[in-house]
């Protein structure tokens, strides 16, 4: 039975799949026939000559850090979702708010708070307005779960509900950061980083050291989740919450935890990526969502592990597909993937076989 | 005085009617249904393009409409096929990626000779066949306070067309919602497992809301369109965050929601942007930060209305899909 099923739900991926590909194929050669015929060629010959490989290698290189820094974001809309059940569309602007306040502590310009019509300029080094920014961004998580989701979650308001609610509070902060910090992109740290040639790829040490950063936070998560007694809790309450807080586990402080900790996470992974596109606007954050979505469905939903395996991904995914296909769709590709997925295995690469429908 | 014109000339606008029809469409799919469609503007934004580009290939305007209906249509059937039998956060998820990825390949450089990219395509390219065919005079006519063009752009023309659409619409969603078809559906919507053991199918039916809600989501697209110009970026994620939040303001699953919804919706946001413009100083409030200080109290109003009165004005609360 599970495997006729498997059967049709992969022949129906197929077959959307080789529509879509064909009508976009077809979209394609109509549109810019000429021109994508120019670019083709193009591309061969550069294949041709030196550039393929190693264009392919930095692409899956920079596959790599932008998945890394996208698991910093996703491992905390996963944990939320895992305890307790929230799809949480407001996530991409917590990641906008932590770098907003990192450059809010950082500038040397001049920053004044939205209504209040004076203005300051607080100036303090980048390596104290981050870790500050960070500690701002987990209270603000502390301070969401305390006056909304907690609330909410004491009325029993329905899980669509609580939702929607969240797509309405990713409204409100996103246009809240524009009005508070203009519509242009900023920059946390105004000097640049050079790029430096290892073997065929070039990165800059910045960029070095977001990865070993967010590597080292990845691990400090693992080493939470599965060693410490707050970890085995959370574990325990994502598992099942009325087990656990049967067992015990005081589940409502576990879960500000998550949210703390998602919040802290998220904001850690906006900085580290203001610092690796060099800038960050006001709705990049919220760019970002669609991608977490993706790397979390992809890895399985609520699995905390299947978040970091499906950031890498589909962070690869999108910059290696630019080799082949234009920049500008390279979003479109990791979403794509997403569809996909959810038509062959909406449960996810880690997540556990069960009734989805 | 002027602002109270400014929010009449507002609620009855061409765009308003569009979003009353785009917010029917999704009263189909929500209300009805109990559907999570997170991308009606992705449906939406289909239509404009559909319509657009076909006018701009030289085809007859009732193909052109025709050609948007269907690319919707057909969007429906992609998007419904594989995710209708999955719980509803997922459609969630899935419809609003869809509708971005919609998006995403409207402002692609790639297709530049099709939709124009980023700047889209700009209203005179195809606006031409529909203002021929109107009845008013091709000048400036004034009625009491309000002041239109007879039968360029936002025109009375237009005015005239789009409510008309909209009555027909509310009135084929009074017709199929007390049919038994319509009863089908809310079954769905209530309980599915039930649906299904009384032998419906329960995914046939589900798809055909979906396509139905998503045809009429497109013909908004159009009349929009018809008022504006078709850019992939005025047809983002917020749009159909707006489109819930009116049609919840307004009512779910009641015939005159998505209308009330959409008048109320459009004439508070142009008052509250009036007044103030009026009454905040401009050091203190300028004239740039309007747009996101209103967009942030559209966020908080959603959000409070669905914790306290997720029926909206009209609706029963028996009547919803949480």
């Amino acid at each position: 039975m599970l495997a006729t099923l498997d059967r049709r739900a992969l022949l129906r991926a197929a077959l959307v799949f080789l529509i879509a590909a064909v009508g976009i194929t077809a979209i394609l050669s109509m549109g810019g026939a000429a021109e994508a015929a120019t670019a083709e060629t193009e591309a061969v010959t550069t294949t041709a000559t030196s550039g393929g490989t190693n264009l392919l290698v930095q692409n899956l290189f920079n596959g790599i850090v932008f998945g890394l820094l996208l698991a910093l974001a996703s491992v905390g809309l996963s944990l939320i979702y895992g305890t307790t059940g929230l799809s949480n569309f407001a996530h991409g602007e917590m990641v906008t708010f932590g770098a907003m306040i990192t450059y809010f502590l950082a500038t040397p310009q001049e920053v004044s708070f939205p209504l209040l019509p004076f203005s300051f300029s607080v100036n303090w080094p980048f390596w104290l307005a981050a870790p500050v920014g960070i500690a701002i961004a987990t209270f603000f998580g502390w301070v969401q779960d305390k006056i909304i989701w907690s609330q909410l979650r004491r009325r029993r308001v329905a899980m669509v509900q609580q939702m929607i609610v969240s797509i309405g509070l990713s409204l409100a902060l996103v246009n809240f950061i524009q009005w508070w910090m203009g519509g242009r992109p900023v920059r946390l740290v105004t000097s640049i980083d050079p790029r430096k040639q290892y073997g065929p790829i070039s990165v800059g040490n910045v960029t070095l050291i977001s990865m070993a950063i967010a590597i080292i936070a990845i691990i400090g998560v693992a080493f939470f989740l599965q060693r410490t007694r707050l970890g085995r809790a959370t574990r325990a309450v994502s598992d099942n919450p009325a087990l656990a807080s049967a067992s015990g586990i005081k589940v409502n402080s576990i879960i500000r935890i998550v949210w703390m900790m998602a919040a802290g996470l998220a904001a850690l992974g906006g900085i580290l990526l203001a610092l690796y596109q060099q800038g960050i606007g006001f709705d990049d954050g919220t760019k970002l969502l669609m991608m977490m979505f993706a790397a979390v469905t992809l890895g399985g939903l609520g699995h905390p592990y299947g978040a970091l395996v499906g950031s890498l991904i589909i962070g690869v995914v999108a910059e290696v597909s630019t080799v082949w296909l234009p920049p500008d769709l390279k979003f479109a590709t990791a979403l794509g993937i997403l569809i996909i997925v959810l038509l062959v295995r909406p449960q996810g690469i880690l997540g556990k076989a069960e009734r989805v429908g | 005085m002027d602002i109270i014109f400014d929010v009449l000339r507002t609620a009855i606008a061409p765009s308003t009617a569009a979003f009353a029809l785009a917010a029917i469409g999704l009263n189909f799919h929500f209300g009805l249904t109990g559907l999570l469609n997170m991308g009606q503007a992705g449906f939406m934004l289909l239509g404009m393009y559909g319509f657009a580009i076909s006018i701009q290939q030289g085809w007859p305007i009732w193909i052109a409409v025709i050609v948007g209906l269907i690319a919707a249509a057909i969007f429906a059937v992609l998007l419904g096929w594989p995710t209708l039998k999955l719980r509803g956060d997922y459609l969630a998820i899935v419809t609003i990626a869809a509708a971005e990825m919609v998006r995403f390949l409207g402002r692609s450089q790639s297709l530049k000779d099709l939709t124009g990219a980023s700047s889209g395509i700009r209203g005179s390219d195809y606006k031409a066949p529909f203002e021929e065919l109107s009845p008013f005079p091709d000048s400036i006519v004034t009625l009491g306070p309000f002041s239109m063009h007879g039968s360029r752009s936002s025109s009375w023309w237009l005015t005239t067309v789009t409510w008309v659409l909209v009555l027909l619409c509310a009135g084929l969603f009074w017709r199929l919602a007390n049919s038994p078809w319509g009863r089908v559906l809310k079954g769905i919507r209530e309980d599915e497992d039930a649906v299904r053991s009384l032998g419906k199918n329960v995914y046939s039916y589900k798809m055909q809301a979906l396509i139905i809600g998503g045809v009429i989501g497109a013909l908004g697209g159009i009349t929009w369109a018809l008022g504006n110009s078709v850019q992939p970026d005025s047809m983002g994620r917020p749009t159909t965050f707006w489109l819930w939040t009116l049609l919840l303001l307004g009512g779910a699953a009641t015939v005159f929601g998505p209308l009330l919804g959409s008048i109320l919706f459009w004439s508070s946001l142009t008052l509250v942007k009036s007044l103030a413009s009026a009454f905040i100083p401009s050091d203190v409030l300028a004239p740039t930060e309007l747009e996101p200080f209103s967009l942030v109290l559209v966020g908080v109003t959603l959000m409070l209305l669905v914790v306290f009165r997720p029926q909206g004005v009209l609706g029963n609360k028996k009547e919803l899909a949480f």
